[in-house]
């Protein structure tokens, strides 16, 4: 690769090119597996939370079994306007890298038999039923821990596995948008309350665009699988786990719960403002948005440098005149006077300029708000692997985003393959596991049992 | 589903037996070079299950004792350094120093993790990273986490929270459908990398037990949002088109949606033909149910905005406790919006061990989240919270080390090592403090 590209803006070229040469895109499938020896039953029906923790679990080298049922997990039909490839939905197309595919209905006694025979040679099991569903049919940690005291068993469900909420809501299925309700975090995000301009329909909670409520819980589920394994190596004894997305999510507001205990007060939905750092705020430019931040002292007193606004610094000198909700709105407009001006690039290069100067003031910080037609062309992703392109013989032509591990310089994460069709892998996996040879599957789906 | 299930979880996950229970990190040494708050949330998620984190500190302290809500400060404590900054050891030491270089190198041959978010090459600018540190330690496993990696056209590049929230495209899909982009309500972008931080490093861990070999993990914030943004990237490569921004409607799942209710809002979902069937049935709507009943028909823009307009009628006459019973009778999800106060006053996260209580020794008696998963076997806890720079010197450099009190105090004689700084209080004790609570050697 061009040295140029590889150095980029570094400090210290040398260990730019070093860390390259230990993490090279083009090495990483000569490179082994971290989880290679981790087998995964993931059985979550409708969640992308279990789809996505186990995603993070296969792209680390798990061998990843989904056990859908006959007609398919409904989560493959999760997809925007109701867009399919095949029998897949492009969400689910995303989520099913590197898994083997296979059918059983679990609620008949001859598969659930099957599943305790699958347990027996397994690490992992993930389910996102409603909680206490799968002790109803004698296949719950209770039970499974009798044939495989080392499993670990994951269950992942808004309301958790036990406590008052869980058992009143025990009848509720699993969603994002219901995570995110339950998580805090979107009580405090949307329009600013406090900012008069903003008409009153608009003040109201808002969700994080994407499934922030799955993506979170399913990241907290394969954080505590893999503690889980490590406590097995070094014990030999597996565990249950109980993961509620909404408490991944309150976990995570920032400062709302400390605050709240130490001053009693809560905070309220600040928008793109931000009671704690400002200026840190998108701001209207030429062609669309750009982030731009100045908030300590020095860092402010750059930013009214670069506008030439010697009157701002007077007029906001300490943080204490700059994090009120008064005062953000006014500081707002004042910036984009000056912003509207240029293009989200033209800023950049003010700004880089700015920073080169030895008698600079502090350091200010800009980046485009991008779209995601933008992402998609920048050089940065495609050098560093953001994205894999696939022509899959049954998908067609599509792309995913790549491993977050693809950067691990001894075991880097992968994708292998993208999607299966629904059972397509259940010669291979039943004969692997269970031995079971073609008349055996023939006289299982005849009975309904796959 | 029968109660002796909710009877048996809570006594094998509940919070009351936590103490009694190991750790799963236990034995594990974390050398946490990190500030604000991506790269502390990752080793504050290693901390709260069990690791022994040390924190080394800058002279001026972490960026987050002077980042607080309306400039708010709580015995000279900063909320927004708490929040990710618990059981640590605090250590003030620079590692720009060549004296402490050279015992930092010491601890990382006692240590399994090196954690830090600076700019990168900034550890190879102070002779501290990987290449030096696997020479005297090749089982340590280094994480470097930046905006941008530490390689490509865009390394070096400075990155926040919301540079992450932009660049990656979340904030362009959040908001509503005729408003502009919004950022998240925190700093979302930063925990969520900090979760892939740590997912990394007990990976690494994991393959270190089998192979006894070490690594290095490149991580990049703006990436790891990329990542997360489910169906947003195969949808415009197939389509050429953006995702558009749809408020709290769902545009994959259907109906899902926030309603306004008679006194507040409730999120309603209801997507297999069994909850969608439950919610015609509790609005008394079967004809709906007849004619939306295919569901990937439901999700059809027209067909999706006539039905959620139906929904939304109905949920208008409604108080939000009614809809979330009938969720709970007719099987379909029915959420109200929780705010911090309702998880921080309601006992029922403290028997999940979500919520918990403890007594600092500094600060007194605190209640705040500690992290999931809830884990049968080593289940997550809180021990201390945050701490003025440097208290912790001489404990670690006395109990990792082995260096006698006399030399540690020749350290700080010598401006290699430092404490906090009284013209700064949110550096400093409590203002009332005894002079030795919390002081954890000698």
């Amino acid at each position: 690769m061009d040295e140029k590209k590889v150095v980029g803006m570094a400090i210290n070229e040398d260990y730019a090119k070093f860390i390259y040469q230990e993490t090279r895109p083009e090495d990483v499938l000569e490179k082994p597996e971290a989880l290679d020896d981790i087998v995964v039953l993931d059985m979550s029906y409708g969640s992308f939370a279990g789809l996505y923790a186990s995603s993070l679990l296969s792209e680390l080298g798990a061998e990843v079994i989904r056990i859908e049922p006959p007609e398919g997990d409904i989560a493959r039909k999760m997809t925007p306007y109701g867009k399919m490839i095949k029998d897949a939905g492009l969400p689910y197309i995303v989520e099913a890298r590197n898994k083997y595919h296979i059918t059983l209905d679990i609620t008949k006694e001859e598969g659930a038999e099957i599943l305790r025979n699958l347990v027996r040679h397994a690490d992992v099991l993930i389910e996102t039923f409603k909680p206490g569903y799968m002790h109803s049919l004698g296949l719950g940690y209770a039970q499974l821990k009798e044939l495989n005291p080392r499993l670990i068993y994951c269950a992942i469900h808004t309301y958790g596995q036990f406590g008052r909420e869980a058992e009143k809501h025990a009848n509720q299925p699993d969603y994002d948008l219901n995570n995110q309700t339950r998580g805090v975090i979107m009580s405090i995000t949307g329009e600013p309350d406090l900012d008069p301009e903003v008409p009153q329909e608009y003040k109201r909670p808002l969700r994080q665009g994407n499934w922030m409520g799955w993506y979170v819980g399913g990241g907290w589920a394969a954080f505590g699988i893999n503690l889980a394994i490590f406590h097995r190596y070094k014990t030999g004894k597996g565990q249950f786990i109980d993961c509620s997305p909404p408490e991944g999510l309150f976990a995570i507001s920032n400062y709302l719960f400390q605050y709240y205990h130490m001053s009693g007060r809560k905070m309220v939905r600040a928008g793109n403002y931000d009671y704690a750092v400002f200026p840190y705020s998108y701001f209207k430019c030429k062609d669309g948005y750009a982030f731009l931040s100045g908030f300590t002292d020095p860092n402010w007193a750059a930013v009214c440098e670069i506008m030439n606004r010697p009157d701002l610094q007077q007029q906001f000198p300490t943080i204490k005149e700059r994090l009120t909700p008064e005062n953000q709105p006014k500081i707002q407009h004042e910036i984009e006077k000056w912003t509207q001006n240029y293009t989200s690039e033209e800023l950049l290069e003010i700004i880089t300029e700015y920073s080169r100067r030895p008698d600079k003031k502090g350091t200010v910080v800009t980046g485009r708000l991008e779209e995601p037609k933008d992402t998609l062309q920048r050089e940065h992703w495609k050098l560093r692997h953001t994205f894999v392109e696939f022509d899959d013989p049954y998908y067609g032509k599509i792309l995913v985003q790549d491993s977050s591990f693809h950067q691990m310089s001894r075991t880097p994460g992968r994708i292998k393959w993208p999607c299966r069709p629904i059972g397509a892998d259940n010669a291979l996996i039943y004969k692997k596991f269970l031995g079971y040879g073609p008349s055996k599957l023939e006289e299982l789906k005849s009975k309904g049992v796959l | 589903m029968g109660s002796d299930f909710f009877q048996w979880a809570s006594e094998t996950l509940g919070f009351q037996e936590t103490f009694l229970k190991p750790e799963a990190l236990n034995g594990v040494r974390v050398l946490d070079v990190t500030a604000v708050v991506l790269g502390p949330s990752a080793a504050d998620y290693l901390a709260e299950f069990g690791a022994e984190v040390i924190k080394f500190e800058a002279p001026q302290g972490d960026q987050m004792r002077y980042v607080t809500p309306y400039a708010y400060f709580w015995k000279n404590m900063s909320p927004g350094l708490w929040e990710q900054q618990h059981n640590r050891y605090w250590v003030g030491m620079h590692l720009g120093n060549p004296k402490a270089r050279e015992l930092f190198l010491e601890f990382v041959k006692k240590s399994d993790v090196v954690l830090d978010n600076l700019t990168p090459g900034r550890m190879a600018e102070w002779g501290v990273d990987y290449k030096e540190l696997k020479k005297v330690n090749p089982r340590i496993i280094q994480l470097h986490v930046s905006g941008f990696g530490s390689w490509g056209p865009w390394t070096g590049r400075t990155s926040y929270d919301a540079i992450a929230q932009s660049m990656g495209c979340l904030s362009y899909v959040t908001g509503f459908e005729d408003r502009g982009p919004l950022k998240s309500g925190v700093w979302i972008a930063d925990w969520i990398n900090g979760l892939m931080c740590a997912v990394s490093i007990v990976a690494a861990l994991n393959y270190r037990e089998k192979s006894g070999e070490g690594q290095f993990i490149d991580q990049q914030q703006v990436e790891n949002v990329i990542r997360m943004l489910d169906w947003t990237w195969i949808y415009t490569y197939l389509t050429g088109e953006n995702r558009p921004r749809a408020g709290n409607r769902d545009l994959a799942i259907c109906p899902s949606d926030l309603f306004d209710c008679l006194d507040g809002w409730v999120a309603i979902t209801a997507f297999s033909e069994e909850e969608f069937r439950g919610l015609c049935e509790a609005m008394g709507r079967l004809d709906l149910y007849e004619k939306y009943r295919d569901p990937l028909e439901r999700l059809r823009d027209e067909n999706a905005r006539a039905l959620l307009a139906e929904v939304a009628a109905w949920a208008k006459e409604k108080h939000v406790s009614e809809v979330e019973e009938l969720g709970d009778k007719y099987g379909f999800a029915a959420t109200r919006v929780l705010e911090v106060d309702d998880v921080y006053n309601d006992e029922a996260y403290r028997e999940r061990g979500s919520i918990q209580e403890y007594e600092d020794e500094m600060y007194g008696p605190f209640r705040e989240p500690c992290y999931p998963p809830r884990m049968s076997e080593t289940p997550s806890r809180l021990k201390w919270g945050a701490r003025p720079i440097g208290i912790d010197n001489e404990y670690v450099f006395n109990k990792v080390l082995g260096l006698p009190l006399e030399e540690i105090k020749e350290l700080e004689r010598a401006s290699v090592i430092y404490k906090w700084n009284p013209d700064i209080p949110s550096t400093c004790p409590p203002p009332d403090w005894d002079g030795k609570s919390g002081v954890k050697f000698p």
